[in-house]
């Protein structure tokens, strides 16, 4: 524990140090040519950071998904096949009321995305708890599921006008980088954001994350004190399948505006990464999907820079590289739920 | 089973007996992995066969069937099936069917074949290229764009560099833009993935797109089917921004995009190939490379913004494009 | 005697229901999605049936397809058997492809009967270390499988990526691999004919000698899983580790082994396809074998001999795709549903069994993968 906590303070100092140094990036001119102008903005310029945040985002609502589930006991690698199903569905919502004022239409495509996420959650569940299925086989078919479905139900006549725009929050976006960077988003980016505070203090300050923790640790023990353990795993699984689907949501309504086979393009399995590398916390996750975004923002910033020297391919391995070296435990070691995965029954069997 | 193919062979027999005097031509059409209404070049290629069949009498859903790719690796078993089922000619699109249309052709010398966007190194007498100048319709956006910037900063968001009509655009539209504005900085991306996820990633373009706005870009240039799809409609998402798109007039197939778009660099995939088509109907039969037309598509709402003098510059541009008074630099 | 023949009976038919009523109902389900999407459900299984099966060259295409399912079956199955859920049977495919194309394009004037089987073995090899990582991983760090095997494809495909990229127009330079000649195609050269698995039949079938050595593979999967103690070891492994350390057996040893084995079977599908079929390598060829392995494997309910009808299975489905499309309109996606439907049901005996009335108590196990 000790080490878990000397380890989060030392994350803590990295990220402080990394937005001290972009401030000073940006708000400093060098000398053309030399190669601080040359290097110091592909690292850390606002355009490299707007990537980083936006990459994240679905990141992050994937990773809470995950943390939900995996802490009430439940295994959830069919993220991905969550975030797909959402991401249909509000495509398909937003065409469907695309003559609808532009607001309303994409706040109900949210909504769409979210029930179409929480009913993944809940077959998810079923299959778990009611069928017993193994989980991580339940993941991997919601997974093919969606995939197929998706394809197969695409209507590729259809269109989605318009998509969320970028909203400044008064005052907060005059603060130079900071705001231009966190301040000045479209909505599901602000949302993401502010659900990792809420699942944080939810998960850590509440009753019912003090007996979804209890559930995903000691089921037995929870279930003597009369918490009602599927209950809790049901829900949790519900809920967490709905961040998914916002999280797919934010890839149709905010980042692309269209919906495409496929487009999903691994992030849920990225955010399942991003659960462990964050020890199972929100912030944690948070931090870990903000690294994941920041390697592709390099990535692309070199890209775009016509930088050569390091052949492209392995410059796109670093997320995964690292994501093996994070659950590898090389940056600490880290505990899942001690249930997770695990069917629980009243009389003990598994 | 057997029965009811035996009955259709009847009926088909029957058919041919009574419509011999007028040849039916069928024809096919294998998309690249992606979707026959991508909305992009696929899209244009199977419209051209659907107008060729009506205007041959030919039926579709019948003598004009199409099959999407799932896997590159079908490519040469769908175009068999066109071939197993008597079809005449058959058109395969994109650059990475080339192979496999080249040794189809040269197995099944009856049939026809139309490769989209495949250039004939080694031409064969069924077999025709339909490949264009993309290099000259990038050149032409690059000139608007360079003729519509305030920030001195324009940017191309390009499907991958591994296909070379889409480099061709890319080169075309630098060459453009610097030769109204010489000292312009134009951002040039392409698409790290592979050939089959390049085309299809929009939000790679969108990301990419918002990345270059970043940086002060203010016309951008999406070219690479879904991929530069998305990046047209980032732009769209900002105010008082420009962007250009690609294939086929844009305004046309893609609505989402019109807050910014000013035109599309073209290439005629349609027309080029129905006159294929019908070059094979009437049996003068084009083999080798064909060039298809390329130009830039109407301005639309933005027609007031586009000063006339620049206009009347970009129809002399063209004119010096096809004359070969103005080179692009690509492949010369 | 009758009572055993009566037992064996009993058996296989407990073995069979589940899959064979799976496939049933699933196909129903199929059918179902069809009519309310305004498909014909009756045209596009008969034109899948045609494509699979309505010819020479219709069956010499299901086979092929066939082929590398049976190996990614068997790379997921023998690690379900170690208790472990190997999702890396993509990226052991891709690295198979690349270490087996590595050899088959060089040493010219290599004699058939050293060239080929050194090609086979390299992909072989290549599948093993690629697989054996993960297994390591999970063994010294407590990496769960599951995601590290993921990370490996992602990492496999831009590797393989890499060995064959063309050079582009932002000046990387090309990869080892590539084919100069291919212009600005990313792909590797032809595989000299000396590394290429011999053709058998009508040459236009292009049927080569993989499609025997996959089932044999099978076979001798299953002889090393059911008959020698390696299998014994990795079976008690699978079941509970634990027990398997008192009883005196080393699990991280077995787990590594498994893991490596799962792998060279995955390579040697890359080498197979690769040797035997495509005679080169281009990332458009990617690992989709790999993750139908899985479906492969959980369809088969983990045993070897199984793996071979499901990957037949499965391998039609995907052999009559192009013609239920050409003869139908039906879109090729409805393949996937129909795939995913059939896992569900596999993977989800209770829910097959809920339809089923009675006899619930003696089949209420879960799915046998651990």
């Amino acid at each position: 524990m000790n080490r878990m906590r000397r380890r989060s303070s030392l994350l803590t100092l990295l990220a402080i140090a990394f937005v001290v140094t972009a401030i000073w990036v940006n708000t400093t001119s060098f000398a053309e040519g030399s190669w601080q102008a040359q290097w110091l903005p592909l690292f850390f310029g606002v355009s490299a950071l707007n990537f980083m945040l936006r990459a994240a985002v679905p990141l992050i609502l994937g990773a809470l998904c995950g943390i939900l589930c995996e802490r009430s006991g439940i295994v959830n690698i069919g993220i991905e096949g969550m975030m797909l199903t959402g991401a249909f569905a509000g495509f398909v919502a937003k065409v469907a009321t695309n003559h609808w004022p532009l607001y309303a239409s994409l706040s109900v495509s949210v909504v769409a995305a979210m029930a179409a996420g929480g009913l993944m959650g809940l077959l998810h569940a079923l299959f778990s708890i009611r069928f017993r299925m193994d989980q991580i086989i339940s993941g991997t078919v919601l997974i093919i599921l969606a995939m197929g479905l998706t394809a197969y139900l695409y209507d590729r006549d259809a269109v989605a006008q318009g998509k969320f725009t970028a909203v400044a929050i008064p005052f907060l976006s005059d603060i130079p980088v900071i705001g231009e960077v966190l301040f000045t988003n479209p909505p599901i980016t602000y949302i993401a954001l502010i659900l990792v505070a809420v699942v944080h203090v939810a998960l850590f300050h509440t009753r019912w994350g003090l007996r979804t923790r209890a559930v995903g640790e000691h089921p037995g023990a929870a279930d003597t004190m009369g918490v009602n353990v599927n209950a809790y795993r049901y829900m949790n699984t519900i809920i967490g399948g709905m961040l998914a689907g916002l999280a797919g949501g934010f890839l149709v309504l905010e980042a692309v505006g269209q919906f495409q086979e496929g487009m999903t393009a691994g992030r849920g399995f990225i955010s399942l990464a991003a659960v462990i590398f964050g020890n199972w916390t929100p912030f944690g996750a948070m931090t870990a999907s903000m690294l994941f975004g920041y390697t592709q923002a390099l990535q692309n910033e070199l890209l775009l820079a016509g930088v050569a020297g390091i052949p492209r391919q392995f410059v796109s391995m670093i997320p995964y590289v690292v994501t093996i070296i994070a659950v590898a435990g090389l940056v600490g070691r880290v505990r899942p739920p001690a249930a997770s995965g695990k069917v629980y029954n009243k009389d003990g069997q598994q | 089973m057997r029965y009811h193919n035996f009955s259709f062979a009847l009926l088909t027999a029957f058919a041919v007996l009574q419509t011999t005097a007028q040849a039916e031509v069928k024809v096919g059409l294998v998309t690249d992995v992606g979707r026959v209404n991508d909305r992009s070049f696929n899209q244009s290629a199977w419209q051209g066969v659907t107008e060729a069949c009506e205007q041959l009498g030919a039926e579709e859903g019948k003598d004009c069937k199409y099959i999407e790719t799932r896997d590159a690796k079908d490519y040469a078993d769908n175009i068999d099936q066109f071939i197993e089922a008597g079809f005449d000619v058959v058109v395969s699109v994109g650059f990475a069917l080339g192979e496999a249309t080249a040794s189809a052709a040269a197995e099944n010398p009856e049939t026809f074949f139309i490769g989209v966007d495949q250039f004939q190194g080694a031409p064969l007498p069924n077999l025709a290229g339909l490949i264009f100048n993309e290099d000259r319709s990038g050149f032409l956006a690059g000139a608007l764009a360079a003729n519509l910037t305030e920030s001195g900063t324009i940017a191309s968001v390009l499907g991958t560099d591994l296909v070379p009509p889409v480099v061709a655009f890319g080169e075309g539209f630098i060459a453009g833009a610097k030769y109204i504005k010489p000292d312009i900085n134009v951002i040039t991306t392409y698409h790290p993935g592979e050939i089959s996820q390049a085309f299809t990633d929009p939000e790679w373009g969108a990301a990419t797109t918002k990345q270059a706005i970043d940086k002060g870009a203010d016309v951008i240039f999406g070219a690479g089917g879904i991929t530069g799809n998305g990046a047209l409609q980032e732009v769209a998402a900002n105010e008082g921004l420009f962007c250009i798109g690609v294939d086929t007039d844009q305004w046309l197939t893609l609505p989402a995009a019109h807050p910014c778009l000013v035109s599309s660099a073209m290439k005629l995939i349609t027309p080029g190939v129905i006159d294929l088509i019908k070059t094979f109907s009437d049996g003068t039969m084009t083999s080798g490379n064909y060039f298809g037309g390329s130009a830039l598509a109407p301005f639309h709402d933005f027609d007031d913004q586009v000063p006339a003098e620049v206009k009347t510059q970009l129809a002399e541009i063209k004119t010096g494009l096809e004359d070969g008074s103005i080179k692009t630099g690509y492949g010369q | 005697m009758p009572e055993s023949i009566k037992r064996i009976a009993r058996a296989v038919s407990s073995a069979l229901l589940v899959p064979i009523m799976a496939l049933i109902v699933a196909f129903a389900l199929g059918a179902v999605v069809m009519t309310l999407f305004g498909d014909d459900p009756v045209a596009a299984y008969q034109g899948l049936y045609d494509g699979a099966f309505g010819s020479a060259k219709a069956w010499a295409r299901t086979l092929l397809k066939t082929t590398p399912l049976i190996l990614t079956g068997l790379a997921v199955a023998v690690a379900f058997k170690a208790g472990l859920f190997n999702i890396g049977a993509a990226g052991q495919f891709i690295i198979g492809t690349v270490c087996s194309v590595a050899v088959g394009i060089h040493f010219e004037g290599t004699p058939l009967l050293i060239h080929l089987p050194a090609a086979l073995l390299a992909g072989i090899a290549g599948g093993m270390i690629w697989g054996a990582i993960p297994g390591l991983l999970k063994v010294y760090t407590g990496a769960h499988e599951v995601i590290t095997t993921i990370m490996m494809n992602y990492i496999a495909s831009l590797f393989a990526g890499w060995t064959v990229y063309a050079g582009g127009r932002q000046g990387q330079s090309p990869g080892p691999l590539w084919d100069p000649t291919a212009r600005a195609i990313s792909e590797t050269p032809d595989v000299l004919t000396s590394a290429q698995l011999p053709l058998m039949g009508n040459p236009r079938l292009d049927l080569h000698l993989g499609i025997i050595i996959a089932p044999l593979a099978a076979l001798l999967i299953w002889w090393l899983i059911y008959r020698t103690t390696f299998g014994f070891e990795v079976r008690t492994v699978g079941r509970n580790a634990d027990a398997a350390r008192y009883a005196g057996m080393y699990p991280r040893r077995t787990t590594v082994m498994a893991m490596a084995l799962a792998g060279g079977l995955a390579g040697l599908a890359g080498a197979i396809e690769t040797l035997g079929l495509n005679h080169k390598f281009a990332p458009e060829f990617g690992g989709s074998v790999g993750f139908e392995g899985i479906t492969v494997a959980l369809l088969a309910q983990t045993h070897p001999l199984g793996v071979v009808f499901a990957a037949f299975l499965l391998g039609s489905l995907e052999a009559g795709a192009s013609r239920m499309q050409f003869e139908s309109g039906v879109s090729a996606d409805i393949i996937d549903v129909i795939q995913a439907l059939v896992l569900i049901f596999v993977a989800a005996p209770l829910i097959i069994r809920s339809l089923w009335p009675g006899k619930r108590s003696s089949l209420a196990a879960g799915t046998k993968t651990q």
